[in-house]
C-alpha cells in the first residue's frame, strides 16, 4: 500500500478491469428508494424533504417548459454532491478528479440547452451575445467576446469541478504527507500540520458540496437563458 | 453493476409485488455500540470470551495489520483520522437536531391528516347540535303562531279604530258647518231688525218733539241743579 501522489487519480481497474463504471454506480445504492409507506423512516423523510428543496430552488427560476429537466438536474447534483462527498474518505477514487468525466457531462447538457435555445427562439438565444446597452463601435468586439464566453462555457464547467476537486484532494495529501513526515523530526510543527490539515478538511468537505451545486445551478442558468 | 441498475430500475415499477399491507415500521433502529458494530456481535461472542472479547478482538486486528506491515501507515492515514474526526464530530454534534427534525417532518404530516380527521368529526357534531336546536324550535312553533296572529289582530283593530275616527272628525266637521250657517243666519237677521228699528225711530223723531224734549231736559236740570244746592 505504498501510494505516490498519484494513485489517487488513478483510474481503479481490476485485473485490467476497469472498475470506473461500478465507482460511479456506487453512490445510488445509498439512497433508500421511496417505499409504499407514508410515514418513512427517518432518513427517507429526510431525503425526500432534501429532494423536494433542492427541486424546488433549482426549478423556481425556470418557466414550465424548464421543469422538464428536473429529474437530470436533481439527479446530477445529488450524484456529484455523493461523489464529492465520498471521495474525501480514505482510499477512496473520486470519478469528478477525472477531466474525461466532468467533460462528459458538461459538454452534452450545455449543448443541450444551447440547441434548444437555438431551436425554438433563435433570435433571443443570439440576442445573449450583445448585452443591453452597450455603445455602438464596441458592438463587433463584444459580440465576439461573448460568443468565445459562450463556446467555452463546457470546458469552464468541466474544468471548474475538475480542478477544484483535484487540487484539494492533492492538498490533503501533500499536507498530511508533511505531517507524517516531520512527525519523527519536529513534532511541535506535525502538530500545527494537522490542525490546517483539519481545517483543509472542513474546507473541502464544504467546496465538495458547493462544487456540484455550481455546476448544476449554472447548467440551470444556462437552461433559464435559452429555454 | 446488477444492484445499481436493479436500483434504478425500481422507478419503472407502477404496482407494487404484492397486495399485502406493509409490515409497520420498527419503533426504533437496531442497537449499535461505537455507532459501527451491532449489539448483537458483542452479544454473540458475549458466552466465549466475556465483556472484553470483541475488543480484545479488534486490537489484535489492528495490531496485526500493522506489525506485519498489510497496512502501511502512511499520508492517508493521517488524512484519515482528520475526516473520520470531522464526521464524527458532526453526527456527535447535529445528530439529535437532524433526528429531532426528521421525526418533527413525519409529526407534521401525521397532524395534518388527524387535523383533517377531526375536523370533519366537530364539523359533523356542530351539524347535529344546529339540528337539536331546530327540532326544538319546531315545538314552539305553535306559540309563534299564536303571537302573530296576536300581533295581526292588533293591528287590523287599531286601523279600524283610526278609520272610525276619521269618520267621526268629517261628520262633525260637516254638521258644525251647518250649525254655524244657522247662527249666521239668524245673527244677520237680529242686527238687521235692530237697524230697521232704529233707523225708523230716528225718522220719526220730528223737529217739534225735538224742542220739546230739549225745554224739558233744561227744566230738568234746573230743579235737579237747585236740589243739589240745596243738598250741599
Amino acid at each position: 500500500m505504498n501510494l505516490s501522489f498519484f494513485d489517487q487519480f488513478m483510474s481503479p481497474s481490476l485485473l485490467g478491469i476497469p472498475l470506473i463504471l461500478i465507482s460511479l454506480l456506487f453512490p445510488t445504492l445509498l439512497f433508500p428508494s421511496p417505499d409504499n409507506r407514508w410515514i418513512t423512516n427517518r432518513i427517507s423523510t429526510l431525503q425526500l424533504w432534501f429532494f423536494q428543496l433542492i427541486t424546488k430552488q433549482l426549478m423556481t427560476p425556470l418557466n414550465k417548459k424548464g421543469h422538464k429537466w428536473a429529474l437530470i438536474l436533481l439527479s446530477l447534483m445529488v450524484l456529484l454532491l455523493t461523489i464529492n462527498l465520498l471521495g474525501l474518505l480514505p482510499y477512496t477514487f473520486t470519478p469528478t478528479t477525472q477531466l474525461s468525466m466532468n467533460l462528459a457531462l458538461a459538454f452534452p447538457l450545455w449543448l443541450a440547452t444551447l440547441l434548444t435555445g437555438l431551436r425554438n427562439q433563435p433570435s433571443i438565444a443570439l440576442g445573449h451575445l450583445l448585452p443591453e446597452g452597450t455603445p455602438t463601435p464596441l458592438i463587433p468586439a463584444l459580440i465576439l467576446i461573448e460568443t468565445t464566453s459562450l463556446l467555452i462555457r463546457p470546458l469552464a464547467l468541466g474544468v471548474r469541478l475538475t480542478a477544484n476537486l483535484t487540487a484539494g484532494h492533492l492538498l490533503i495529501q501533500l499536507i498530511s504527507t508533511a505531517s507524517t513526515v516531520l512527525l519523527p523530526i519536529m513534532p511541535a510543527v506535525s502538530l500545527l500540520t494537522t490542525i490546517i490539515l483539519l481545517l483543509l478538511t472542513i474546507l473541502e468537505v464544504a467546496v465538495a458540496m458547493i462544487q456540484a451545486y455550481v455546476f448544476v445551478l449554472l447548467l440551470s442558468l444556462y437552461l433559464q437563458e435559452n429555454i | 453493476v446488477v444492484c445499481s441498475v436493479l436500483h434504478a430500475t425500481r422507478q419503472l415499477h407502477t404496482t407494487q409485488q404484492s397486495l399485502a399491507p406493509l409490515p409497520p415500521l420498527p419503533e426504533k433502529g437496531g442497537e449499535v455500540r461505537h455507532g459501527l458494530i451491532p449489539e448483537e456481535f458483542f452479544q454473540f461472542l458475549y458466552p466465549k470470551t466475556g465483556v472484553t472479547g470483541p475488543y480484545m478482538l479488534g486490537t489484535g486486528l489492528v495490531l496485526y495489520l500493522l506489525s506485519k506491515e498489510i497496512y502501511v501507515v502512511n499520508h492517508e492515514t493521517v488524512a484519515s483520522a482528520c475526516i473520520l474526526g470531522v464526521i464524527i464530530y458532526g453526527i456527535k454534534r447535529f445528530g439529535p437536531d437532524v433526528a429531532a427534525f426528521a421525526d418533527k417532518l413525519n409529526e407534521e404530516k401525521v397532524a395534518k391528516a388527524l387535523a383533517v380527521k377531526n375536523e370533519a368529526i366537530e364539523s359533523l357534531q356542530t351539524a347535529i347540535e344546529e339540528e337539536k336546536k331546530e327540532q326544538w324550535r319546531v315545538e314552539g312553533r305553535s306559540y309563534l303562531f299564536d303571537a302573530k296572529r296576536n300581533n295581526v289582530a292588533m293591528l287590523l283593530e287599531a286601523n279600524y279604530r283610526e278609520r272610525l275616527m276619521m269618520v267621526y272628525n268629517e261628520v262633525k266637521k260637516r254638521l258644525d258647518y251647518q250649525v254655524a250657517m244657522q247662527t249666521l243666519k239668524k245673527q244677520k237677521e237680529q242686527d238687521y231688525m235692530i237697524q230697521w228699528v232704529e233707523k225708523n225711530v230716528i225718522q220719526s223723531i220730528t223737529p217739534q218733539q225735538q224742542k220739546e224734549s230739549i225745554a224739558k231736559c233744561i227744566l230738568d236740570l234746573k230743579a235737579l241743579s237747585k236740589g243739589a244746592h240745596a243738598a250741599v
